[in-house]
């Protein structure tokens, strides 16, 4: 029944790290030209028989505390991290730390997009893992992939394991 | 999955409704609760909760970013719920809207046109200028819009945008779109887009040059104007009664299309009806004129028979009219005969219209009105009375022959005679006056001092400023028509220190000139008590003025003259407005401004309109802002958990706090919801005391011009 009605993910990370592009990549299949989000987009797209809310978050500072709102009945949480900006790594980290102290996101899986692997200069995904302290993370599925929202590199493929994770978990 | 049981599931979902848990921490966690629930219906049901709470008065604004989740929704009926409820806080929270912007611009493309509509006006609401630079694509493609309502939207949210900040919005160029859309096929679109003109227009003349876009399109006007609704039609009259037609024949053609309009059942259109052909009427003549006035004349009549409120709309704006052009009801006066259930206002609305109307080289009518004002003069309601009795001596005043004043003497007399108190008031106002109007006819002075003189004590009796200072004004003038004068005088030398001052000008007039006649004491004491226990200026003044005359060496000649001053002869009792105020006035028919009879002042109208806009501020500020409302207005439930650190530094930080105090100015400039939750510190408080200040200084003012005037009036 709760899988029926549609699976709440949301879509997080610092301004500025691909999150609309991923989104409008996995509801149109295309590129579209983005301004900074303020305040949210949300669509609904099907995948796999299966129907997805995804809530895209803007990522400026000023919005960030609002997250939490949006915290409840959520089945996963896409982060997606600029694997070319190396200065505000730690900053990506911190916060992605503190959302997943959440209480509310005990059970929810995490899917991390090293994004903009397009660009020269892109960290790996083992190096964004490491810079992210993911191995720290215990009791909680969670993947990290390299992407390119750009060339769309990397989004069905992270996308497809998270359905399987939310599905062996919700079933 | 079969067919079936895909439409059972549909089905549930739609109308599976949970109950509202009781909670604990009050029914704002209860509605919290409703509004991030699974189960659509239940969130719609916890919607309109919130909204039903929000129109009760109270504040929800805790909710917002629940509410608001809620607007992504296929769902119209949900969505309007939701931007009812943004709407209600764009004006007075701006800076919890930030979390909307891109809900806002999502929207503006929405296939649906009503969606695309509420989005660009909800956005035009938000009063924030750094969201601005978001509203340009949606303005843009919700101003050329295959929709004429979501276009006539759009061209009210270029007026609104305006206000924001008008050289991001001249920067634009929106304004061009704005008068193009002058041009549009859609009357209601039209007439948008004037109203959004004028609106810019009198904000700042310089961007828009009204008067002359009014004169290139008022063909546009014309035709837009059969087909479009009331109000539009409101707003298209107003501009065209702007426009100032070339010759007698444009204006002859303007009068004949606007004409049917006179027939509107709308009570406005009418009056901006009548506002647009008086407005072209002076360069008509002749035969042509009369016709107009004709009907002029019977759709103002057609205004008497709608509620009083209207009612008192329309005869204020006869007023007006009437004072430009007398002739036009002179035969209706029976229309505005009082019913005896009309209201209080109305009444007295009347009596004012029936003065003015009645013309005094007819005889019959006069003596016609005369009779009903002396029916209305035996009504029981006081203030009603006295304006009637009042509106008597300004009949007699108006019609001015010996004979007609004498019979409107005997009618006052006979009112007298129940001896009633109440209506001495009155009744000694009028006689004065009539006495002012014939001060050479002495039988009649003798009779009005005899009567007034047989009242026993007129100190008391007498309750009104106006009416005691006519009576001291009567005694100073014909002193040989009271035999207890100087009793007379005393008692009210008595009670000096506690009449108004009109009445204290008077007394010390009326003692100046008979003191040669009364004892010795009676001037000495009242020059002091005007000069040492009245703090009233003008009295003082004058009675200092009187004291220096008196003391002079060589000052009988002077004295002399003094005491033979008589106070002009009155040939109009009627208030009038002067010829530019009543031009004025009749370019503001139907407006507020012809209800006070006060035309309009672009400048204050100005500073009215900036007060809600939050300029200047970052985002991150606004958040600020924002946290800090949320917080004090959720003590005990925390919504948001802020980082500790910021909220260390907000409280403990020196430089911080001084922000926070400003950002404190700011919200009690913007609402004064906000003020429950802010220490009053001293600018709040210097703030209200000016506010004070100002308010007695404002209602001081006119006592003082009036005395002025009546002091000039004496003289």
């Amino acid at each position: 029944m709760y899988i029926a009605w549609g699976l709440r993910i949301l879509i997080l990370g610092l301004d500025g790290a691909g999150k609309t592009t991923i989104l409008y990549r996995l509801q149109i299949g295309e590129v579209v030209t983005t301004k900074p989000t303020i305040g949210f987009n949300v669509e609904t797209l099907s995948y796999k028989n299966l129907k997805l809310n995804v809530w895209d978050l803007g990522g400026q500072t000023s919005i960030r505390p609002y997250w939490r709102c949006y915290y409840a009945d959520t089945a996963a949480v896409i982060f997606v991290v600029d694997s070319t900006d190396k200065d505000r790594m730690q900053t990506a980290a911190q916060e992605l730390h503190l959302m997943l102290q959440e209480e509310e996101l005990q059970d929810a899986a995490l899917l991390v997009f090293a994004n903009k692997q397009d660009q020269p200069g892109a960290l790996s995904a083992s190096e964004v893992s490491k810079e992210l302290n993911l191995a720290e993370l215990k009791d909680r599925s969670w993947s990290i992939v390299a992407s390119s929202a750009i060339k769309g590199e990397g989004i069905t493929e992270g996308l497809d394991w998270l359905i399987d994770v939310i599905k062996d978990e919700q079933m | 999955m079969a067919p079936l049981d895909k439409k059972i599931k549909k089905f549930l979902k739609n109308t599976i409704r949970i109950a509202p848990k009781i909670s604990d921490k009050g029914e704002l966690a209860e509605l919290r609760t409703g509004l991030v629930s699974q189960y659509p219906q239940t969130r719609k049901d916890a919607i309109k909760q919130t909204i039903k709470q929000m129109t009760l008065g109270k504040d929800v604004s805790t909710l917002f970013p629940d509410v608001l989740k809620n607007i992504a929704t296929n769902d119209i009926e949900q969505k309007k719920l939701v931007y009812l409820y943004v709407m209600n806080y764009a004006e007075t929270h701006p800076e919890l809207c930030i979390l909307v912007v891109n809900t806002f611009v999502t929207d503006a493309q929405d296939p649906n046109p009503l969606i695309r509509c509420m989005a660009i006006r909800t956005m035009s609401m938000v009063r924030v200028d750094k969201i601005l630079e978001y509203i340009e694509t949606p303005l843009r493609k919700t101003l050329q819009d295959d929709n004429p309502y979501v276009r006539k939207t759009a061209v009210i949210c270029v007026a609104k945008l305006f206000q924001l900040n008008q050289e991001l919005c001249v920067e634009l160029g929106v304004i061009e779109d704005l008068k193009s859309a002058l041009g549009d096929e859609n009357p209601m679109v039209i007439a948008n887009s004037i109203a959004a003109l004028t609106e810019i227009y009198s904000l700042d003349e310089s961007v828009v040059d009204l008067p002359n876009l009014i004169q290139t399109n008022t063909d546009k006007f014309l035709s837009a104007l059969n087909e479009c609704t009331e109000w539009a039609r409101v707003t298209i009259l107003t501009a065209l009664s702007e426009y100032q037609a070339a010759d007698s024949l444009e204006a002859q053609n303007i009068i004949d299309r606007v004409t049917a309009h006179l027939q509107h059942v709308n009570p406005a259109v009418i009056l901006a009806t009548v506002k647009v052909i008086i407005r072209n009427l002076p360069s008509i003549d002749g035969a042509k004129r009369d016709l107009i006035m004709r009907k002029l004349s019977s759709a103002l009549i057609s205004l008497m028979s709608t509620p009083p409120e209207l009612q008192y709309v329309a005869l204020k704006n006869i007023r007006i009219i009437l004072e430009k052009y007398p002739e036009i009801l002179s035969k209706e006066l029976r229309i505005f005969y009082i019913k005896f259930n009309d209201p209080l206002y109305v009444k007295i609305e009347k009596i004012e219209i029936m003065i003015r109307l009645v013309d005094p080289s007819n005889l019959k009518q006069c003596t016609l009105l005369l009779n009903e004002l002396k029916e209305y003069a035996m009504e029981f309601d006081i203030e009603f009375v006295s304006r009637c009795i009042l509106g008597i001596s300004q009949l007699a005043i108006k019609y001015a022959d010996e004979r007609f004043i004498q019979k409107v003497l005997d009618i006052l007399v006979e009112l007298l005679e129940p001896g009633q108190d109440a209506i001495k008031d009155s009744c000694c106002e009028a006689m004065c006056n009539i006495l002012r109007h014939c001060p050479t006819n002495d039988a009649m002075c003798k009779q009005v001092c005899s009567i007034l003189n047989s009242w026993a004590s007129p100190v008391t009796s007498l309750q009104k400023d106006t009416a005691k200072c006519n009576y001291v004004w009567l005694m100073g003038e014909y002193p040989q028509y009271f035999p207890g004068l100087s009793d007379k005088i005393d008692q009210f030398v008595e009670n000096f220190t506690q009449e108004s001052s009109l009445t204290q000008v008077a007394l010390l007039i009326s003692v100046v000139k008979l003191h040669s006649t009364l004892s010795g004491n009676t001037l000495q004491t009242v020059l002091e008590l005007a000069t040492h226990d009245i703090m009233e200026v003008d009295v003082r003044d004058m009675a200092m003025i009187y004291w220096r005359c008196l003391s002079l060496d060589d000052s009988s000649a002077l004295v002399e003259q003094l005491c033979n001053l008589h106070a002009p002869v009155i040939n109009c009792s009627i208030d009038s407005f002067t010829p530019e105020v009543l031009e004025r006035l009749l370019g503001q028919l139907g407006t507020i401004s012809s209800i006070y009879f006060k035309p309009m002042d672009h400048s204050k109208h100005k500073r009215l309109q900036h007060q809600n806009i939050i300029r200047g501020k970052h985002i991150d500020e606004l958040q600020n802002l924002a946290k800090n409302e949320l917080e004090s207005k959720n003590n005990d439930d925390i919504l948001l958990d802020f980082d500790s650190e910021s909220v260390a530094t907000n409280t403990t930080g020196n430089p911080q706090n001084n922000n926070l105090l400003g950002d404190l100015d700011d919200l009690f400039d913007f609402g004064p919801s906000t003020t429950s939750n802010s220490t009053p510190t001293g600018d709040i408080t210097s703030g209200l005391a000016q506010t004070t200040l100002n308010d007695t200084n404002s209602a001081s003012k006119p006592s003082n011009t009036t005395a002025t005037q009546d002091l000039v009036d004496l003289f």
